[in-house]
């Protein structure tokens, strides 16, 4: 036994345990316990590494990260899902204080209120952000968030009908502009109902949801409807019409029941410049918070966002941090409606979420603070503009050609033209891997020959250049 | 050191922070990026059509930079934490957080790392995952672990969808998931969500689950057994080997919830255990934060013959190997989605990566030296607990002749007769400075008090702790009870006001 510098015992301490409890050593102490399992021994541990000093360890690790694009020279234009903003240094600070990072979930409210109050903050601003009534306490990201918000949905349809419910009939309808990694997570979640997954195809053009399809589908989908899901801005960037979406959506008696619209999107930024889905009329909007001062950590953990009608509350998953008094009359914060969660309800929950993004959305109450009104505008107006420039300076080069036309925010689709390329078979992954290598992540491949590019504030014009002159020596070498 | 951590002390009230603003502050530089001014001063509706254009912004607080630290570094104060008080929250293993794993995941490279990067480029870390994977399959015993699981629950119901798609592809409609009724709210919650009808076993008098009372409920119908090793009254499944040959021979699986997974910790594999499948929960046993509710991940771990049920994408290692041939390539790294018979996505990416970071940090720190005495110590100290309080709260140990695991609980028995309940010492350790103990959990133990302390704390701050459970026991007069706690930020909380008129926001 070691003194490990973790452990605050000392071998003297561990002895006088020992004596205390009447056990001579370890392998008395796991045999009474354990009966018949074996002890790991020496040969089983082989398998482990050494241990490492701290010195050493933080070597290691700083190896693989010199050994990994580099964030001082590397111009990121890669979205998809997760976009690069800026994260302001406050933030990291409050953050490492060990009262946000080290406590459990504050189900004791009287030694919480911090993480309590900071996350009723959070969620006045998303609430703000949104448009939406309820908004609660974080989900794991937004694609689970989403697939929950389509259970929700499908519980909310079958409230009138008799039990046992059954979903075999139904259908939901997803907007061929969902991004495609959430409709796995959707089939995931929903598979095991029998629900089906029918999907609305895009406007060739405009790469809007085209509503024709979706009216067609609303009235012979082959089922009823519990849930239309649509993603803004969508999975290639492009604005949707969420006002001529969400009519035919409420205003299906075909099936004698309106569908829940549930709205989703991986980049809230965005409603800082366009309306956001409570000004449609969303019954349900869950989505990705990420941007809002989280680091892209190679993808994870992330931030769930989950926001419905007020109406709908006893249907939300997850935590809710609600206000409340103490018995002084003093203002205090509190967990709500526990009564549907696994811990009080277990098999009749509205969810098994347990842990959830907690830490994430106190950082994104801070960066939303940081932010103020006019800066988070602001921020967004100059996503729009960089994206606008970097797209008319890369179709300009005549090496693409827009995949869609419609309007977008930060991110947009490219093809790569065949005619204006002399390597005119470079595909859309083999052009990432040709401007990785020099230092320029260029984007996301959706297909053979189209890839997604976003730009944020991170971008500098001459990174946008740099772009651009890259693009046309790769295509043209 | 005072008698006890709990003494007095000053609380900063802070208002709201939209109470706060003033018009047209931020605490935020907005970068030009570089832009011409008339770029910068142009119109949104020159970009886009006016009618998506949002009308007025949202409602923001207007700040400034140093407002917003301070009202964060307020609000952080009313927080009780790992790092300054005792935390023995049963079930939770709330060790401490070491600092250099926070300082790791707070690599430039690494936190600003897009999870579509090119894959070649990030080897270094695909790598990661893969040498995890190899120590987590070493302390347990199984195959292959899935990362993408985002906490506990999440693990549950990866688990639990895979023994699904099993029996689905066999062609045989087994509905029922057995779970003890002294598990986890999540164990039924997830058997629920992965299409499973979850059916309760009482544990017996032991509070172990009997091999003859599991025998009552077999048939063809049950799919698998979700256990919680040692149990949630911190007590080892001493039939955990039977259980497991009850539910083979029946074609069944047995789910183990790893939550608990801290009591065996370099001591003992769940595979010796008959173990099918394990969710470990990186923040509790592998040291990463709660984060006051999370970020967590909930890597699965599962057994040969349900590999290729894992979720994708996941980490592939192709070539490299134990040759002596020169000539053979280093391993490359995919993200792979070649599972033949996988569950599918569950989340957006490839994992909580910077949560996984911190964990192998860990794992690493600690080395095939130390790693046994994580679980030693936790057993040790958990049984300290259990002999000392066992004596002061009389009668209330429901297992009193014999060991816990990491964790030890008992009834409100003995302070129900000094007129306390469970809530109020609850409320009443906050005064002393500590936090609770988890109550009234697991539901079968009246008055549930359920006590974990972890390996990283000192048999002095055991003392301490045990001297004011005897202090409240014997000394509290239950006018002080009801009042409690007296010290904190705000009072004993109205919660059913919260519920009944609820305020979700601002």
């Amino acid at each position: 036994m070691n003194n490990f510098r973790y452990f605050p015992n000392s071998k003297r301490d561990i002895a006088k345990l020992y004596r205390i409890l009447g056990i001579k050593d370890k392998k008395e102490l796991f045999g009474k316990i354990l009966g018949g399992i074996p002890l790991m021994d020496g040969g089983i541990l082989k398998a482990l590494p050494e241990e490492l000093g701290e010195e050493a360890l933080y070597r290691f690790f700083l190896d693989i990260d010199s050994n990994i694009p580099a964030k001082s020279r590397t111009a990121v234009f890669a979205g998809g899902g997760i976009y690069n903003h800026f994260v302001p240094s406050a933030i990291d600070g409050l953050i490492s204080r060990s009262e946000f990072y080290t406590p459990y979930t504050p189900y004791q409210p009287e030694v919480s209120q911090g993480t309590l109050f900071a996350l009723f903050e959070f969620q006045s601003f998303i609430a703000e952000i949104l448009g939406m009534d309820v908004v609660n306490a974080s989900m794991y990201d937004g694609a689970e968030s989403l697939a929950e918000a389509v259970l929700a949905a499908m519980r909310l349809s079958s409230a009138n009908r008799d039990m046992p419910v059954s979903h075999k009939d139904d259908i939901i309808l997803i907007s061929g502009g969902v991004n495609p990694s959430y409709v796995s997570v959707i089939k995931t979640f929903a598979g095991g109902t029998g629900v089906k997954i029918g999907k609305v195809k895009l406007d060739g053009r405009t790469g809007r949801t085209d509503i024709e399809d979706l009216k067609q589908k609303l009235a012979t989908g082959g089922g009823r409807v519990p849930a239309v899901v649509v993603q803004q801005p969508n999975y290639f960037g492009v604005i949707e019409d969420l006002e001529a979406l969400e009519r035919p959506v409420h205003s299906n008696s075909n099936s004698g029941y309106n569908p829940g619209f549930i709205v989703s999107s991986t980049e809230p930024y965005s409603f800082g410049v366009i309306n956001p889905p409570g000004y449609y009329n969303a019954d349900i909007f869950a989505g990705e918070g990420n941007s809002f001062g989280n680091y892209m950590n190679f993808g994870g953990p992330l931030l769930g966002l989950f926001a419905a009608k007020k109406e709908y509350v006893r249907q939300m998953p997850g935590r809710i941090v609600g206000k409340t008094k103490d018995g002084k009359g003093r203002d205090a914060y509190a967990f709500i409606l526990s009564t549907r969660e696994q811990h009080i309800r277990r098999g009749a929950a509205t969810s098994n979420i347990c842990t959830n993004s907690s830490l994430n959305a106190v950082r994104a109450a801070i960066y939303l603070s940081l932010c103020s009104k006019s800066g988070f505008k602001e921020i967004a107006s100059l996503n729009l503009k960089l994206a606008h420039i970097l797209r008319d300076r890369l179709l300009s080069s005549g090496l693409f050609e827009p995949l869609y036309d419609g309007d977008f925010f930060n991110e947009f689709s490219l093809k790569l033209k065949i005619n204006g390329n002399k390597n005119n078979n470079t595909t859309a992954s083999e052009f990432i891997e040709k401007m990785a290598e020099r230092d320029i992540i260029a984007g996301v491949a959706v297909s053979e020959s189209a890839l997604l590019i976003s730009a944020t504030e991170n971008n500098r014009l001459s990174d946008i250049e740099k772009y651009a002159e890259n693009a046309k020596e790769v295509l043209n070498a | 050191m005072p008698k006890f951590p709990g003494i007095k002390g000053i609380f900063l009230d802070e208002d709201p922070l939209i109470e706060q603003g003033s018009k047209g502050l931020r605490g935020i530089g907005i970068p030009d990026c570089g832009l011409k001014k008339s770029d910068l001063k142009k119109d949104e509706s020159e970009y886009i059509d006016a009618k998506y254009i949002r009308k007025s912004p949202p409602e923001l607080p207007e700040v400034s930079e140093p407002t917003v630290v301070r009202h964060f570094t307020r609000l952080s104060s009313w927080n009780m934490c790992v790092d300054t008080v005792f935390y023995p929250l049963g079930s939770c293993t709330m060790k401490y957080n070491p600092k250099i794993n926070e300082k790791i995941a707070a690599l430039e490279n690494i936190k600003n790392l897009h999870p579509l990067t090119p894959a070649r480029l990030i080897q270094p870390a695909l790598k990661i995952i893969d040498d995890f994977n190899n120590i987590l399959c070493a302390l347990t015993g199984l195959a292959e672990f899935g990362f993408a699981p985002q906490a506990g629950a999440a693990g549950e119901f990866a688990g639990l969808k895979i023994i699904k798609k099993y029996f689905d592809l066999k062609g045989e409609n087994r509905k029922t998931i057995l779970v003890p009724d002294s598990s986890h709210g999540t164990n039924p919650a997830s058997s629920v969500l992965a299409g499973f009808v979850p059916v309760e076993i009482k544990t017996g008098k032991a509070g172990t689950l009997d091999a003859e009372e599991l025998e009552k409920f077999i048939s063809k119908d049950v799919a698998g057994i979700m256990i919680t090793n040692p149990n949630t009254f911190g007590v080892f499944e001493k039939d955990i080997k039977k259980i497991a040959e009850i539910m083979h021979k029946n074609g069944s699986f047995v789910y183990m919830d790893g939550a608990n997974f801290n009591a065996f910790l370099g001591s003992a594999r769940v595979s010796d255990m008959g173990i099918d499948l394990i969710q470990l929960n990186l923040h509790k046993t592998f040291s990463t934060p709660h984060g006051g509710g999370g970020p967590g991940s909930g890597a699965l771990g599962v057994v040969e013959s349900l590999r290729e049920f894992l979720p994708v994408p996941y980490v592939k290692k192709v070539g490299g190997g134990v040759s002596a041939d020169k000539n053979l390539k280093r391993p490359v790294y995919e993200l792979s989605e070649d599972k033949k018979n996988s569950i599918g996505r569950m989340t957006p990416f490839l994992c909580n990566f910077a949560v996984v970071l911190r964990a192998y940090a860990y794992l690493l720190s600690l080395g095939r030296e130390n790693i046994g005495s994580v679980s030693e110590i936790a057993v040790l100290n958990a049984n300290y607990v259990k002999k000392k309080l066992g004596k002061i709260l009389s009668g209330s140990d429901p297992f009193e002749e014999g060991l816990c695991m990491h964790e030890c609980v008992f009834s409100d028995k003995a302070i129900e007769e000094s007129g306390v309940s469970t809530i109020e010492l609850a409320k009443l350790l906050i005064d002393y400075g500590f936090h609770p103990p988890t109550v009234y959990f697991p539901k079968n133990i009246h008055g549930a008090i359920m006590i974990e302390p972890t390996e990283t704390e000192s048999v002095r701050t055991l003392d301490n702790f045990i001297k004011a459970v005897k202090e409240i026991k014997f000394k509290t007069k239950k006018s002080k009870a009801v009042k409690s706690p007296q010290k904190t930020k705000v009072g004993r909380v109205n919660e059913v006001l919260a519920n009944k008129q609820p305020i979700f926001k601002y």
